[in-house]
């Protein structure tokens, strides 16, 4: 008779116990463990990731080899804002990304309009764009995302090249309506094959076009030296013409460029950075990542993909304005962390907390 | 010199490590991605759930014993793993928020997940020196026991065969055998870093045994949470028998294959390298959508 009475009481306590269990558990997976007070996963936030789904609703040809695409999202929604400068990644039908300059109206928010020119020895992405990119294709995009602002100010100097002008497009109409003063030195190898010829010519007479065939290679040096010495330079266009312009302004004076070297893109101009807990400053030059010129100072510094993807060598800023070129970090991280594998520095001298 | 038996390593081509830019897409992916299998997907399902936070988590230990490391090409491999598994873990995590706009979300889940990595295993506030070196070691030497594991279900995703017959969702076939294969391709790594930094058996066999115990609770629990959270009323319950089952019918790995792989991990000449196919995972790589499509 005690026997069972114990049997009995053990059995209800188990049973009670399973129960309280389970409760806990239902509310709790992974109880008794507590929850992290903000929690890091799930938040979804990788910037290359976030992809919109837009169809091509229209293609001009503004001028020889250039197309242009008006892209909107497949359910008529509004789109993400976006300032002059910026650009999107364009997710090919075989797969292949591609950057291009946004070069419509940001106040637009139903569409975004793309031009590409079709490069004959290129790396396949334009003439994909040219051949498979008709009316009606949909296509993933990233972004936009902006690693050529504009910065706020009264005088404003844009050289652009070719199909360079995308970018530029935008911020001469921000610039105009701002009421800030701005001249534009626009060359190409033809009027015929120089994108936007008519919308630039109406935004005013400080604008020289120079076609190539006509009037030989723009001179650079006498441009330069004849604009407001305080205005921001913006270039965009072949590497060797953004050489030229930042040779022309000399050492005292960076422009602000535009390069579409997709994944590791190293070069640019030289810096410093300053190592404040190391107490070390070195030279990083313009052939020369500031990964490996850190490398060199300290050989455990982490890093892995080396192209601005796998997040592994971010680090902190603690001062200087940064040339973002990674396609990982989102905005918040931006504006005091870098990926020191591809991105720069856009001024003289950063300093990491390092 | 003693004479212990010392691992042995399986001659195989030294391939170069690098992480690579993935892209996958999960709109069209539905909660269920197994067609009427429910519980297997969610026992797969688990992954998400663990990876994001764990993965980070290796990231983390080993950017701390970079330092450690006198061997160059080691290091140089610990390099291509780091970024390897950073990647895993981003790729995992953006299914996150898809499960949840399918009317399950993981949060309560991965909360924990995280404490348990940044939190419980994280750095603690331990002086310098001896004691932190000791966390330090005992972190590694987990992560090599980990390993063991993702390389036996990376090994065993490739070769699932069945799940393709079964029609299961092609873009989380491609995550998971992507992942799969970069564990299988990097699988000697931890193993390696862990006997170049101690080596020590008496912590291979406690690591082991945390690891595995671990892996169980938050396996189990993993299962049962996304079978008790799914929205759809007719899933059931996760069990026990229910694994063993879908273990025999290839659609996870089998009971007997996993109990085997635990003396494996503990004899005292196991190298990775003798498990897996580094050739099959290289080809699988050459060809996956998700791994050839970022750039
Ligand atoms: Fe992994
Ligand atoms: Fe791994």
């Amino acid at each position: 008779m005690r026997r069972a009475t114990t049997f009995a009481l053990a059995a209800g306590a188990a049973l009670l116990t399973r129960r309280a269990l389970r409760r806990r558990i239902a509310a709790s997976p992974l109880w008794p463990m507590p929850a992290l007070e903000e929690p890091v996963s799930g938040r979804g936030a990788r910037r290359s990731t976030i992809t919109l789904k837009l169809t091509v609703t229209e293609r001009t040809e503004p001028a020889e080899g250039v197309v242009r695409l008006r892209l909107e999202a497949l359910d008529g929604s509004e789109l993400p804002s976006w300032e002059p400068g910026a650009h999107l990644d364009l997710v090919l039908p075989s797969g292949l990304v591609r950057q291009y300059s946004l070069c419509g109206d940001p106040a637009d928010r139903a569409s975004y309009t793309v031009a590409t020119r079709l490069i004959e020895d290129g790396r396949g992405g334009s003439r994909e764009v040219h051949e498979q990119l008709q009316e009606a294709v949909e296509l993933s995009v990233r972004g936009p995302r902006n690693r050529f602002p504009l910065v706020a100010g009264t005088s404003y100097v844009f050289v652009a090249g070719g199909i360079g002008i995308t970018p530029i497009l935008p911020m001469l109409t921000a610039v105009e309506a701002s009421g800030a003063d701005w001249r534009l030195l626009y060359g190409g190898r033809s009027r015929a094959t120089m994108p936007f010829l008519d919308e630039i010519e109406k935004l005013g007479g400080r604008v020289t076009v120079v076609p190539e065939d006509e009037c030989g290679l723009p001179d650079l040096a006498s441009f330069l030296t004849n604009s407001p010495s305080g205005a921001a330079v913006y270039c965009c266009g072949p590497d060797p013409l953004m050489d030229a312009v930042t040779a022309a302004l000399g050492p005292g004076r960076t422009p602000h460029l535009e390069r579409f070297a997709p994944g590791a893109a190293p070069a640019g101009a030289a810096f410093e950075v300053e190592l404040r807990r190391s107490g070390r400053t070195l030279a990083v030059p313009a052939d020369k990542s500031l990964l490996a010129a850190v490398r060199e100072e300290l050989p455990g510094v982490s890093y892995s993909c080396e192209q601005g993807f796998c997040g592994t060598c971010q680090q902190r800023v603690l001062e200087g304005e940064i040339d973002h070129r990674d396609e990982l970090l989102t905005d918040a991280e931006r504006d005091n962390s870098m990926l020191i594998c591809v991105s720069r520095c856009l001024g003289k001298k950063l300093v990491l907390d390092l | 010199m003693s004479n212990t038996p010392q691992p042995a390593p399986v001659a195989e081509e030294r391939i170069e490590l690098k992480a690579r830019n993935v892209s996958f897409e999960w709109e069209k992916t539905p909660l269920h991605w197994i067609p009427g299998d429910p519980f297997t997907g969610h026992t797969i399902n688990v992954l998400h759930l663990l990876l994001p936070a764990g993965e980070r988590w290796f990231v983390h230990v080993y950017k701390q014993v970079l330092p450690y490391i006198t061997d160059d090409r080691l290091r140089e491999d610990v390099i291509g793993f780091i970024g390897q598994e950073a990647m895993h873990s981003a790729a995992h995590d953006d299914v996150l928020p898809h499960l949840k706009k399918l009317g399950l979300d993981p949060t309560p889940y991965t909360a924990q997940v995280d404490w348990l990595f940044e939190k419980l295993l994280g750095d603690r506030t331990l002086p310098p020196g001896r004691a932190r070196q000791w966390w330090l070691m005992e972190r590694v030497a987990t992560i090599a026991a980990i390993e063991h594991y993702t390389a036996f279900l990376g090994n065993w995703i490739l070769n699932a065969e069945t799940l393709d017959r079964r029609g299961a969702d092609p873009m989380m076939l491609d995550l998971l055998r992507w992942h799969g294969a970069e564990e299988v391709e990097h699988r000697s790594v931890a193993f390696e870093l862990f006997m170049h930094v101690d080596g020590g058996y008496r912590r291979r066999v406690r690591t082991w045994a945390t690891a595995f115990t671990a892996l169980a609770f938050l396996w189990q629990r993993g299962a049962r949470f996304f079978m008790d959270n799914d929205p759809t009323p007719t899933v059931g319950k996760a069990s026990l028998g229910a694994f063993y089952r879908a273990g025999k019918k290839g659609m996870l790995p089998s009971t007997p294959s996993m109990l085997k792989s635990i003396p494996r991990y503990l004899s005292r000449t196991y190298h990775p390298s003798q498990e897996g196919s580094t050739a099959q995972a290289v080809a699988y790589l050459a060809s996956s959508p998700g791994a050839n499509g970022g750039r």
